[in-house]
């Protein structure tokens, strides 16, 4: 049964952060046994399969090429649909190759800003109608906004597809943009912006993008600033839709219960005399390295009684070719999953934190490598240190073959269930098209995860992770959090 | 050739040409294999071979509200579930798991317990193998307790002391539940966290974990009798108990609303209420959903426009029906704008709450939020993890599968009649309880100036504890 979306995770507890769907690692560490004899049951199994080695890693194709379609028109939009009839339902879209990383930090929140006014009114119907339109079908629309990308996405049921594709249509070539409207959006955006200083995580995540990445867009959230947003208008909007909605940048999908042959011809008409127009070029390049020396940011939140914690700086591309071996090396680091370096220390042995998570986030201009944690305040410094050590723990002990070999097996095996809905595969489709990359890099992914090896793994360990120079942002409360930091770096205290 | 022949042929043509057959939607539920094992443990399992993943859960009756003595035990103990066993050590089931690529996780709630694996087909026997090791041989030390209650500790500062809305969750079922275990969070109270035994984590384990109160439901694609078997021969040999106690608190009527307010720095306060309502299955249910959905499912929803759109007072609003095992609860829920007054919310939402028990909904609503609902059970069954999920919720709540059909017959028959009968029988301003989480006052405000910036609001009118 459908449930508006409330704090439900309030109501059921996972055991651990269910939410990573990137590649996790093994725990080599020893441990300490349990020492209480158990009353020996019978043994469940007398065969103990675990113990049986992993299959080596299916490396074969995953994209049924019976079930995709891909083309370009004339005008150089490009066209791809996956079909799957398992189900009466269907998901359109359209996304773009570009996103809020080509705005001006002087815009910033600018393709947030147009994403929501878009939603707000196309072709013939106002914002209400527009909403009445789709979710009259029981159809569901929106449009989002990345770093690389603004989406646009009607889904429903496919008996309504002639309608959603309409709405699809419309929103992409006819968004109202009033300026009543942008004032509207600009004004809970504003709240939002507010709001979000109530979330610990959101607050250090834009403390730390200001501190890697200073005056590039990156320094700036997403959505903007308070000072950046309140300039923003319907104009504005309307240029940078102008400009970043043009048929060569961009890939009009189809998944699920669609025939192709028919979706093409429905695209061809409707978006035949779209008019080829110049892609803007990808937004400035990040600096790297940075932060080029240790800098350390409090956020002053007095009345936490847990400490969030995010270390790091630069990352990798994208398109980056040597992110697979290093997404496996981070795997063993702290990729996800229960069993990595990080999790193994911070939670199973120190009982320190309930998640510990290190990434890279991966954006056409190499976004951050990040390591993010919470633990109680008087416990903040020795979970630093921690961090720490595991961070040059990993360029000095990099991952052995069994540690290696558990984070292949295991970012293989994640990556086939993550492809489990046609949805799911033709958006990972769609994400290498907008990078760049060869689109038959899900059929090729899991061989360039079984070809690295711990000598390239040790090579991404030393060139990508650099614990001296890193960026330590921690929120709480300052007047304990200060003190305690000392001996670590220069120590700046700033308010939400 | 014939006149009709030719328009034949050219229909046969045209149907060629034409699109693929749109995809039937059926029930893949409706092939599921219900087996109970002379223990009393019950198998469902449901094959789709369409699929690359297979889905692996292991319902466990029991939630918070079987706790006694330590509250937030049934949670802790899920955690130590990942602790070891006689066969092995600490976090080695997880890493076994993550080892062939799975995505290992567990929950608890309310009612239920529940241990998952999704994995690839070939992990499948290994899968059954290490849930069956651990429901059967698990092994509970102190020094594993230690460890686990800080990390429960430390969720339960991200999930509910740190954050605003947790904090209007907790104080809201405190609230409205005044004897059922409901009452209590899920994550438990931190002084009984802090304090939990070994012994109890044992009891707990003797008394719940047994056969006769556990529903394996095994969803995607794996060969139905070799699976069967080798969950037949390695969860047969467990012992069943001879019977689970449950906890024997009824919640008395409520008669007048309650309230409550909680002080913390949060910059949007939160709203929070909750009627009772009635538990799940009950007939009044699919109602229940089609008011829900008619309230605040999507932009075009009542609350959406009134409160979001139209007078931008808030961020978000929500209202749902939570099913829950022996009585539920209506909740609304709102996230309010910086600087609005949630007394000024409040009177909104409640307002449109009365609205939909006074008068009835229009045509176009009542169909909306049918399709809407109809097109969300469509989502439900596109992975098989949902559909194991939804196997063995219905066995533990309904002891029976519903099917898809009866389900979208039960919410096509809904009428707008009924929706304005339930409405005005459960959301009752007398049988409401009422949360605000809003900042606490300065500790002296100064008198205010002439023409003041208006100061924060003070705290609404509190009878009620907090929380």
């Amino acid at each position: 049964m459908i449930r508006a979306a409330v704090a439900f995770a309030t109501l059921t507890l996972l055991f651990g952060c269910a939410s990573d769907p990137s590649p996790a690692p093994v725990a080599e560490a020893p441990r300490e046994s349990s020492t209480e004899a158990a009353a020996p049951l019978p043994a469940a199994s007398a065969h103990r399969s675990w113990l049986d080695p992993s299959p080596p890693i299916e490396t074969g194709p995953i994209v049924d090429p019976e079930r995709l379609h891909i083309s370009t028109l004339a005008n150089g939009l490009r066209v791809m649909v996956l079909e799957d009839h398992r189900l009466p339902q269907a998901g359109l879209g359209l996304a773009l190759r570009r996103g809020a990383a080509n705005e001006a930090p002087a815009q910033a929140g600018l393709a947030v800003f147009l994403a929501d006014l878009m939603e707000r009114g196309a072709g013939e119907r106002d914002a209400l109608a527009l909403a009445e339109a789709v979710e009259g079908l029981g159809a569901s629309y929106g449009v989002s906004a990345g770093w690389d990308s603004i989406q646009v996405d009607v889904g429903g049921l496919s008996r309504d597809l002639d309608a959603m594709f309409a709405v699809l249509v419309d929103l992409i070539r006819r968004p109202r943009l009033e300026a009543f409207e942008a004032a509207k959006v600009k004004s809970e955006t504003l709240a939002g912006l507010e709001r979000a200083k109530d979330q610990p995580p959101t607050l250090a995540a834009w403390s730390f993008a200001r501190v890697v990445y200073g005056e590039h867009r990156f320094g700036l959230p997403m959505s903007g600033t308070p000072e950046t947003v309140a300039l923003l208008d319907a104009d504005q909007a309307r240029a940078f839709h102008e400009s970043l909605f043009v048929p060569g940048n961009a890939i009009l999908y189809a998944a699920g219960d669609v025939d192709a042959a028919d979706f093409v011809r429905r695209v061809e008409v409707a978006f035949a005399d779209w008019a080829a127009a110049p892609v803007p070029e990808p937004g400035a390049a990040p600096p790297t390295p940075t932060p080029a020396a240790r800098r350390i940011v409090v956020v002053d939140r007095p009345d936490l009684g847990q400490a969030q914690i995010v270390i790091g700086h630069e990352g990798v591309g994208r398109a980056d070719p040597e992110r697979v071996p290093a997404g496996l090396m981070n795997s063993t680091l702290g990729g996800g999953g229960f069993s990595s370096r990080l999790m193994t220390v911070i939670r199973e042995r120190e009982g320190l934190a309930y998640g510990v998570h290190s990434g890279f986030r991966l954006r056409r201009g190499a976004g951050p490598f990040v390591v993010s944690t919470a633990t109680r305040v008087s416990e903040t410094r020795r979970a630093i240190d921690l961090l720490l050590a595991e961070l040059e723990g990993i360029r000095e002990n990099p991952p052995t073959g069994a540690e290696l070999a558990h984070a292949q097996t295991y970012s293989a095996g994640r990556f086939a269930l993550g492809l489990e809905t046609s949805g799911a595969m033709l958006g990972s489709l769609v994400d290498l098209d907008i990078h760049g990359l060869p689109l038959d890099g899900l059929d090729t992914y899991r061989a360039r995860v079984a070809a690295v090896t711990t000598a390239t793994a040790a090579e991404q360990a030393r060139k990508r992770i650099h614990p001296g120079r890193a960026a330590i942002v921690v929120v709480g409360p300052a007047e304990t959090l200060a003190p305690a930091l000392e001996g670590l770096g220069p120590v700046e205290i700033v308010q939400p | 050739m014939s006149a009709s022949a030719r328009l034949l042929s050219t229909i046969l043509v045209l149907f060629l040409s034409a699109p693929a057959a749109r995809a039937e939607l059926e029930d893949p539920a409706l092939g599921t294999h219900v087996e109970t094992l002379d223990n009393g443990l019950t198998i469902l399992a449901l094959r789709e071979p369409t699929t690359p993943v297979v889905s692996f859960q292991v319902w466990v009756k029991a939630g918070s509200r079987d706790e006694s003595r330590y509250t937030g035990i049934a949670h802790l103990f899920e955690h130590m579930m990942f602790k070891g066993s006689t066969n092995l050590g600490p976090e080695e089931h997880a890493h076994y798991v993550e080892e062939r690529g799975g995505r290992i996780n567990a929950f608890t709630s309310k009612d239920v317990t529940v241990y998952f694996e999704d994995v690839t087909p070939d992990a499948l026997p290994l899968i059954i193998d290490l849930e069956a090791e651990r429901f059967g041989n698990l092994v509970v030390t102190e020094e594993m307790l230690a460890s686990e209650r800080e990390v429960v500790l430390e969720e339960r500062r991200m999930r509910t002391e740190d954050r605003p809305q947790g904090r209007a969750f907790e104080a809201l079922l405190a609230t409205t539940f005044l004897a059922h275990p409901y009452r209590w969070p899920v994550i438990g109270w931190r002084s009984d966290i802090e304090q939990v035994t070994v012994e109890a984590c044992q009891e707990f384990f003797d008394a719940y974990y047994a056969p006769n109160n556990l529903v394996v439901a095994v969803a995607g694609n794996f060969e139905l009798e070799p699976t069967l078997e080798r969950i037949r021969a390695s969860f047969g040999a467990m012992a069943p108990a001879s019977s689970i106690p449950r906890n024997p608190t009824l919640e008395p009527e409520q008669k007048g609303e309650r309230r409550s307010v909680v002080h913390f720095d949060a910059r949007a306060p939160i709203l929070a209420a909750a009627w009772p309502a009635p538990p799940t299955g009950h007939p009044d249910g699919p109602a229940l959903d089609v008011a829900s959905q008619i309230l605040s499912g999507g932009r075009s929803s009542r609350l959406y426009r009134r409160l979001i759109y139209d007078e931008q007072v808030a961020l978000s609003a929500s209202s749902a029906w939570w099913e829950l095992k022996d009585l539920g609860i209506l909740y609304a829920f709102s996230t309010v704008r910086p600087g609005v007054s949630v007394d000024r919310v409040e009177a909104l939402f409640f307002e449109e709450i009365a609205r939909m028990g006074s008068e009835p909904a229009t045509p176009a609503e009542i169909e909306k939020a049918q399709r809407r609902l109809e097109a969300s059970l469509v989502r439900g069954l596109s992975t098989v993890h949902a559909l194991a999920s939804r196997l063995g919720r219905d066995w533990v709540n309904l002891g029976r599968i519903r099917p898809l059909d009866e389900i979208l017959a039960e919410i096509q028959a809904v009428t707008a009649a009924d929706v304005q009968r339930v409405m005005a029988e459960y959301m009752k301003p007398e049988k409401r309880t009422v949360v605000h989480v809003i900042s606490p006052p300065p500790p002296s405000m100064p008198e205010p100036e002439a023409t003041p910036e208006p100061p924060p609001e003070p705290a609404a009118a509190t009878e009620g504890s907090e929380s």
